[in-house]
């Protein structure tokens, strides 16, 4: 090479930029085949990622958002308990605990330091949804949680693994702990197996470009996503931009709403978020430590800025966060957290949402920003046990040039709904209707994508049923003279002929001939209604998106159809 | 010159591509001849009848001594890409009319909050879905009988509406289809001329939305996959070729056109998949069974593996973005290739790719208003192209042009011409390297004990550099890369393959009850390969489970032995050892078997040409020129080699060019270069 030594050479930065989204990418690879439990394979629940020796993100796997910015806490805590130059090579560190950097308990973080000729050169990661990890409810997440002690067992940063020899202390301590524990000894050995391919990866890098170039290249890679970030963030208008949303309930105060208050200041190149006016921590698990709003904010950046710029820490160097002590944002211990992916989803919609007046382009009206999680249990008449359950999610919102797409997984998570065939092939429960909802999605120049209408009868036997929904109180709203979208609403109807309108969470019991129908939100309009073009009303008409009276009511339209 | 008085045999492949059709002859005892005409993107059809005639002139092949007629068409997969499929409806269970649109709600961009749907819902918007009364349950008993009066004003409205096909998707039709056999007789007496797709017969596995899209996508394609046949055969018939007209499967065999026109939702990776058995093919002639086809486009690269001379099958693909749920072969497409452009980004850095040149305007170096550099660019810059001697000098190409390109990155980096087309090189290889990686990751392969064998034009370029970035020791270059797909039809066996759904925990298997099973799906393929001419005593029938877990809900297909013993433990045991290979564990859980599948295969010719390979005469040798390559300083003299003078045996050494009208093969520093017996060039890394 004809390349000084001491000057970086753009080609190998980007040759390396290169293989370490590869390498991510065969770490993700490697955790979603060796798992084992049907939540990582089905449900794709766990991610890998690739750090700097100081904590910082290196490159991402393309997978759940919420997992790959909860790495960078998990990964700062286990820094501070066992310094760089305490680490050796063979160990392995994990964690899980919310208040030390964790999200909720079944999120698992494995941290190996990796090591080229004896010293520590990067940091292998992966975070997976365990299946259970304890406490009071089978899965461990109790919507009827009070205190963090409920939700499963608590680990803080510990090493798994010291110079090569497991911790048996540990694994009989979490063997002990969890209802299923070959399943999630399986699916830790799954992060194991991912980290192991990160580290051999990594190092062959350092060994090729050697210890000092590797590192400056590594500075180098975020330096410049730092400043295409930054830059991009200065075309922004300066300013700081307010948004105010709420959740229904906590679960257990069912008539007490939950307010998200967010002021978004772009100021020459940062990103702040200050969530003073939020409400404060609630009972029931809804809780988020500041790990799920540094999620938020690190989605929203990525999310406004241009896509080809590569993630990574020099992206988030532009965040700043205000999370008051004792609120939904930042709650004291030992305050439950496990249904935390709510407050995250509502968090990410309340900093896109206070953007979307002055960044009409970039942020669509809101998203449904619900993921109504369904819970089934119960036996066959012959006694027979069964258990499933499924995440529905509804409308996103409808952008500045197009309308929103009907019942999509948004913003910070992005799981897959379960067929009907499979829900009953499985369980005595039918699925009587499978359809969008008409009329849901927020009107506009631009509609908003439509919620989803679902029905369930239970066949046989007594149904444990759990319903943790959202949007039922308060709705999408829409952008630029858009109108709100549809909230969510569901309802028992009992074999008597009894309605039980649900309180947005419930938890009860299903008899044989019971029907459950929900249906979930819309996303909100864009533009106003009166611009919408005939051709367009006429077509959602045709396509059963928008009934005629609506039509009439709401976009004013003449003519009979 | 007539048919019969020449009494001549020939077999000619045709695989139309975007710019190129490129047409394979081979005659029994004889060498194989290969032809490149112009593509006729309109009607692609008219390149293969004009072809007719070149062949006539050029080997004075009469068109009654053409005995077989082998084709692989983008046609099924164009109408998806270019949205120009037929106007088609979708009837479903009652409740069930949205299945389509709606999905699995998962996004394909992470970060993107304007969304796109995910859904193919263009097949069949609201206003072209109906819903009828019926429903089957879980264990395949009916709940609600077809309403048929429902069924026939649902069919009658669509027709109305202009329908050219109708896709039928009933909730559990894959465990009883009953209703969708009693729906296809009502409307075929109403309406004998409309096509029909049952989900049953296109994809009879649960998952309903996964059934729905290969379904519908099924019908989409029918009409315009039947008008383009139909006009072909025509076409063939009125040239006066006898042959039947077969046409490339997805999984990699072959067909009947007559039966194609039935199941096109199977012809999507039509092209690909012969590429891949030429791979498999031309591996086999030079005892390399373990191998990863790499084939270099100019806006992409398409990566396939083969182990133990089996090509991957995978059990869904991805179509115009859209998972379709129909066996074919592993084909994985990068969006890396000879076009993409290299620029640089707002930080300085130095960026390959994702925007692309593609063939037009194309790289700059052809001319044609394109100014950016792109990898062809460095290719010339570097040396590793001759400007002259591009597609065997039928394409003279700008030198200027692609210096001047590449200039102005290199400029802005602070680099030489040569080092800054070196980098362009470094960067797209990482990228191809990274995704041949993931491909063999997937599939629980360390590609270090394969050989790389680079397909089409361009890949014999980057062939050394890719194999020295994965650490694989080994590369073999097919005499003719650039019409491999082609000669790969040839090649491929007449295959049908038959599934059926059919639950049930291992642990309980009935033996009786697992052979009623084949029986029904033998019968199928039976019938399927009976429109094919084809005599008994050449077929091979396999048979495969889908066994999974009980509770999990993918599966492995698993050859089934049921010779042995005890078929059960057979078929547990190799679920287990397969399991491990792929998912890299296997406990001693309790599984289930889920579908059945039979495979009747006519074994293709298993040989490219019979004759022994025989050079051109002439110097082996035809120059030396400065070439740049990765680590080394400056330019060093290569030596040029003219492929088609170069004899079973010949040896040399890098640095080298290997020159032939389709292809350039770049040697670097390091690999040595060896002619085997059947005309392969083997390239090995020292």
């Amino acid at each position: 090479m004809t390349i000084a030594q001491n000057a970086l050479d753009p080609i190998t930065v980007e040759v390396v930029r290169n293989k370490l989204e590869g390498i991510a990418n065969e770490m993700q690879q490697t955790l979603l085949r060796s798992s084992f439990s049907p939540i990582v394979k089905e449900g794709l629940d766990a991610s890998a990622s690739l750090f700097t020796v100081k904590g910082e993100t290196l490159a991402q796997a393309i997978a759940i958002p919420i997992h790959l910015a909860t790495l960078i806490p998990c990964i700062a805590r286990i820094l501070k308990t066992f310094p760089l130059e305490t680490m050796q090579e063979g160990d392995l560190y994990l964690m899980n605990d919310p208040y030390l950097g964790g999200t909720h308990l079944p999120d698992i973080a494995l941290v190996q330091p990796v090591f080229a000729k004896g010293r520590a050169v990067a940091i292998s990661a992966t975070m997976t949804h365990h299946q259970d990890m304890g406490g009071m409810s089978p899965g461990s997440i109790p919507t009827n949680a009070t205190e963090i002690f409920q939700e499963g067992l608590r680990i803080p940063p510990l090493k798994y693994r010291d110079r090569g020899v497991v911790n048996e202390t540990l694994v009989a301590m979490i063997r002990q702990n969890v209802r299923i524990p070959d399943t999630v000894m399986g699916d830790l050995n799954a992060q194991l197996a991912a980290c192991n391919v990160g580290a051999r990866r990594m190092a062959e890098i350092v060994e090729n470009f050697g210890h000092d170039q590797t590192q400056a290249i590594f500075a180098d890679l975020l330096d410049r996503s730092e400043t295409l970030t930054r830059a991009a963030l200065r075309q922004m208008p300066e300013g700081t931009y307010r948004y105010v949303d709420f959740s229904d309930n906590d679960g257990i105060e069912l008539d007490k709403t939950i307010r998200f208050e967010v002021a978004v200041t772009i100021k020459d190149g940062t990103l702040s978020c200050d969530f003073t006016g939020s409400s404060p921590q609630v009972k029931g698990p809804f809780n988020c430590v500041p790990s799920g709003s540094l999620a938020a904010a690190c989605f929203a950046v990525r999310a406004i800025t241009d896509p080809q710029i590569p993630t990574n820490a020099g992206c988030f160097r532009a965040i700043e966060l205000t999370l008051p002590e004792g609120s939904i944002v930042n709650p004291v211990e030992p305050a439950p957290v496990n249904s935390r992916t709510a407050t995250i989803k509502r968090i990410t919609g309340c900093i896109l949402g206070a953007l979307k007046d002055v960044l009409p382009e970039r942020v669509p009206a809101d998203n449904s920003g619900e993921l109504l999680a369904l819970m089934f249990g119960g036996r066959y008449a012959n006694g027979r046990a069964f258990v499933t359950g499924e995440l529905i999610t509804g409308g996103s919102g409808a952008g500045l040039a197009s309308d929103g797409v009907d019942v999509i997984e948004t913003d910070v998570t992005n799981c897959m709904n379960l067929p009907a065939e499979a829900m009953e092939m499985e369980t005595p429960i039918r699925v009587n209707r499978l359809a969008l909802r008409p009329d849901s999605g927020g009107a506009g120049k631009r509609r908003g994508g439509l919620g989803l209408i679902k029905e369930y009868e239970i066949l046989e036997g007594e149904v444990t049923f759990t319903h943790r929904g959202e949007r039922h109180f308060f709705a999408p709203k829409g952008a630029n003279g858009g109108e709100a979208a549809a909230c969510a609403h569901s309802v028992i109807h009992r074999v008597s002929g009894a309605q039980e309108v649900i309180p947005s969470k419930q938890m009860t019991t299903l008899g044989k001939g019971d029907r459950v129908v929900v249906e979930t939100a819309g996303g909100g309009g864009n533009g106003p209604v009166t611009e919408r073009t005939r051709t367009d009303i006429l077509t959602d008409i045709a396509n059963g998106k928008v009934s005629p009276v609506k039509a009439r009511e709401v976009y004013g339209l003449t003519e009979p159809v | 010159m007539t048919a019969s008085a020449s009494g001549k045999r020939f077999e000619i492949g045709v695989d139309i591509g975007g710019t190129f059709t490129d047409i394979v002859c081979r005659e029994p005892g004889g060498g194989m001849r290969v032809m490149k005409v112009p593509s006729t993107r309109k009607d692609p059809s008219q390149a293969v009848i004009r072809s007719l005639g070149l062949m006539a002139e050029k080997w004075g092949l009469a068109v009654g001594d053409i005995d077989r007629f082998i084709h692989g068409t983008t046609v099924a997969t164009n109408a998806v890409l270019e949205h120009k499929g037929a106007k088609i409806g979708l009837i479903t269970t009652s409740g069930f009319r949205d299945v389509l649109e709606i999905g699995r709600q998962y996004r394909t961009n992470v970060y993107h909050v304007v969304l796109e749907p995910s859904t193919p819902v263009f097949l069949a918007p609201g206003a072209l879905r109906r819903e009828v009364p019926e429903r089957m349950s879980a264990q395949g008993a009916v709940v609600t009988p077809l309403d048929g009066a429902a069924l026939l004003a649902a069919a009658d409205e669509l027709v109305a509406q202009g329908a050219q096909a109708i896709a039928i998707c009933f909730l559990f039709a894959f465990l009883n289809p009953a209703h969708e056999l009693q729906a296809k007789a009502l409307i075929a007496a109403r309406h004998p001329k409309l096509m029909l797709s049952l989900s049953h017969e296109v994809d009879p596995a649960f998952r309903e939305y996964e059934r729905t899209v290969a379904t519908a996508f099924d019908a989409y394609v029918k009409p315009v996959v039947d008008d383009y046949l139909a006009e072909l055969e025509g076409g063939l018939a009125r040239s006066g070729v006898n042959a039947p007209l077969q046409v490339m499967q997805s999984r990699g065999g072959l067909t009947a056109a007559q039966i194609a026109r039935e199941r096109p939702v199977r012809l999507f990776l039509s092209g690909p998949a012969a590429g891949v058995i030429g791979g498999r093919i031309v591996g086999a002639s030079a005892g390399m069974h373990d191998l990863i086809t790499i084939d270099i486009g100019g806006t992409s690269a398409d990566i396939a593996l083969i182990s133990q001379s089996k090509p991957m099958i995978r059990p869904e693909g991805i179509i115009g973005g859209y998972p379709v749920r129909v066996a074919m072969v592993d084909v994985n497409t990068i969006g890396s290739g000879g076009g993409s452009i290299a620029a640089l980004d707002a930080s300085g850095g130095l960026r390959v790719g994702p925007h692309s040149a593609g063939s037009e305007p194309g790289p700059a170096c052809y001319d044609r208003g394109g100014t950016q550099p792109t990898v062809t660019d460095a290719s010339v810059v570097l040396g590793y192209l001759d400007p002259a001697f591009f597609a065997g000098g039928t394409f003279q190409l700008k030198a200027e042009l692609a210096h001047q390109a590449v200039e102005s990155v290199a400029g802005p980096l602070g680099l030489d011409k040569a080092q800054a087309a070196l980098g362009i090189h470094r960067v797209l290889n990482a990228q191809m390297a990274e995704g041949i990686r993931l491909v063999s990751v997937r599939q629980g392969v360390d590609p270090r004990g394969y050989a790389l064998v680079p397909l089409g034009g361009a890949g014999g370029v980057h062939a050394t550099a890719l194999a020295r970035e994965l650490g694989m020791t080994r590369v073999l270059v097919p005499r003719i890369p650039g019409v491999l797909a082609a000669a790969g039809l040839l090649a491929a066996p007449i295959e049908h393959e038959v599934s059926a759904s059919f639950t049930t925990p291992l642990a309980d298997l009935d033996k009786a009850a697992l052979l009623k099973a084949l029986e029904g799906v033998d019968a199928k393929a039976a019938a399927l390969i009976g429109a094919e001419r084809v005599t008994p005593d050449e077929m091979t029938i396999s048979y495969f489970a889908d066994v999974c877990y009980i509770g999990q809900s993918y599966n492995l297909e698993i050859p089934l032995r049921l010779d042995a013993q005890d078929t059960a433990d057979h078929l547990y045991r190799d679920f287990l050892a397969a399991h491990d290979r792929v998912y890299g564990h296997a406990v001693e859980s309790p599984a289930k078997l889920v579908n059945v599948r039979t495979v009747h295969q006519a074994h293709g010719s298993e040989v490219l040409e019979e004759m022994r390979f025989a050079p051109r005469e002439g110097a082996t040798e035809v120059g030396k020129r400065h070439v740049q390559f990765a680590g080394q300083s400056a330019p060093v003299p290569a030596t040029i080699y003219d492929r088609d003078t170069l004899p079973a045996g010949f040896r040399f050494t890098g640095p080298a060019i290997v020159q032939q009208s389709d292809t350039t093969t770049v040697v670097e520093p390091g690999w040595s270069g060896l002619v085997d017996d059947a005309g392969n060039l083997i390239l090995t890394r020292q």
